[in-house]
């Protein structure tokens, strides 16, 4: 995720609790692959969080002030680490159903055609 | 053909349970990494085969079911060994299922030759390149996988998951149909050779979840099914192949200098 250059992705909160069976997955994800995630974005702020009795979940804070939640509870650590790659990959943006898949701002070169045009 | 006799009789002399000193008797000291990783299993494990594993290494294949040689003989060997030492395919399998493409594509040259399928190469990442160049009154037509689209400076487009690229990357996109500019237009046969459109890949994200409802009335049909397409986004910097017009930038800003100077003076 990065506009012109620019990582999007700002801080991302790695909630877990310590005694719950849910957390099983994030707890091995933070011992195992967290480190190598960390390493390969420097730019990323990852902040551990305890919170006891709950489920586990990534929270994800975007430079567009969006933040997105995910739970991750009874996950395995390959699951957890495709999702923190996929929420550094995203831009901020709300997601919506594309209008077109190609936006410009420039939208015709030679002149739009009508039929009184002659070359 | 020759190593796919050797194992099946290594196999068939295995289940009739010939231990390793008469198997390296029949065999010779075999030191290809293979037989080793079959021999190691076999040892360990050759008081606890069952009857229904050995006839599963031992019998011949009746079924109509085609796979390939190599796959064949792995799975094999997987069901009757409980966990042989088989490389690349247990790790896939083994896995939760959900993600069945996990092939590892070890050379470069077979990431170079996927991507050619999809009409893109890769180009190394982005430190301090001055890519984002202001627009430039050029297009070109270019084709990525089965997409095409009208591309100009600065434009942003939406493609199916690119595999082997990852963000901040500089993509070059080979594929170019035509290309265009105020003055000259240049049409391929089908592709412009030594035409290039160069990109960097902005993100890879998930489409908003699209809802696949099917339902057969008065016959108690109903599914609904949830699918998220998997997008790239490029944002294009340079197109290349063609003459480009240097004149509109120079010209817009003695005019625009002058306007304002105008509206201070009548201002004042």
């Amino acid at each position: 995720m990065a506009l012109r250059g620019v990582w999007q992705l700002q801080k991302l909160v790695v909630s877990y609790c310590n005694w719950g069976g849910s957390s099983r997955g994030i707890r091995a994800f933070m011992e195992t692959k967290l480190p190598a995630f960390q390493e390969k974005n420097p730019q990323l702020e990852i902040v551990p969080e305890l919170i006891r009795g709950q489920h586990p979940h990534l929270k994800a804070f975007c430079k567009n002030k969006n933040q997105r939640v995910v739970c991750v509870k009874n996950m395995t650590p390959d699951d957890i680490l495709l999702h923190s790659t996929r929420l550094r990959n995203a831009l901020g943006r709300k997601v919506v159903k594309l209008k077109t898949r190609h936006v410009t701002k420039h939208p015709t070169v030679q002149g739009t055609w009508s039929t009184d045009l002659k070359f | 053909m020759a190593t796919r006799r050797f194992l099946r009789a290594l196999c068939r002399h295995a289940a009739a349970g010939a231990d390793l000193v008469s198997l390296r008797r029949h065999f010779g000291a075999v030191t290809s990494i293979r037989s080793r990783s079959i021999i190691r299993p076999a040892i360990e494990q050759e008081k606890s085969l069952r009857h229904r594993d050995l006839w599963l290494l031992s019998s011949r294949r009746f079924c109509s079911v085609k796979t390939p040689e190599d796959d064949d003989m792995e799975d094999e060997y997987e069901e009757g060994e409980g966990g042989g030492d088989v490389d690349e395919v247990s790790d896939g399998e083994m896995a939760a299922g959900s993600r069945p493409h996990k092939r590892e594509y070890t050379p470069e040259e077979k990431e170079a030759e996927a991507s050619e399928i999809g009409y893109k190469v890769i180009g190394p990442l982005e430190r301090s390149d001055r890519v984002f160049k202001a627009y430039e009154p050029v297009f070109a037509v270019v084709q990525i996988g089965s997409h095409q689209f009208k591309l100009s400076n600065r434009d942003c487009i939406f493609t199916e998951r690119l595999k082997f690229c990852e963000v901040n990357d500089k993509v070059i996109l080979n594929k170019v149909l035509l290309l265009g500019s105020p003055a000259q237009t240049i049409v391929g046969r089908p592709i412009v050779p030594e035409a290039s459109v160069h990109a960097v890949v902005e993100e890879h994200a998930l489409d908003a979840k699209v809802i696949i409802f099917k339902k057969k009335r008065r016959k108690n049909y109903r599914r609904t099914k949830g699918h998220r397409q998997e997008l790239t986004k490029l944002r294009i910097t340079d197109i290349r192949g063609i003459e480009k017009p240097e004149i509109p930038i120079t010209k817009e800003k003695p005019v625009k200098v002058a306007l304002k100077q105008e509206k201070v003076a009548e201002a004042a």
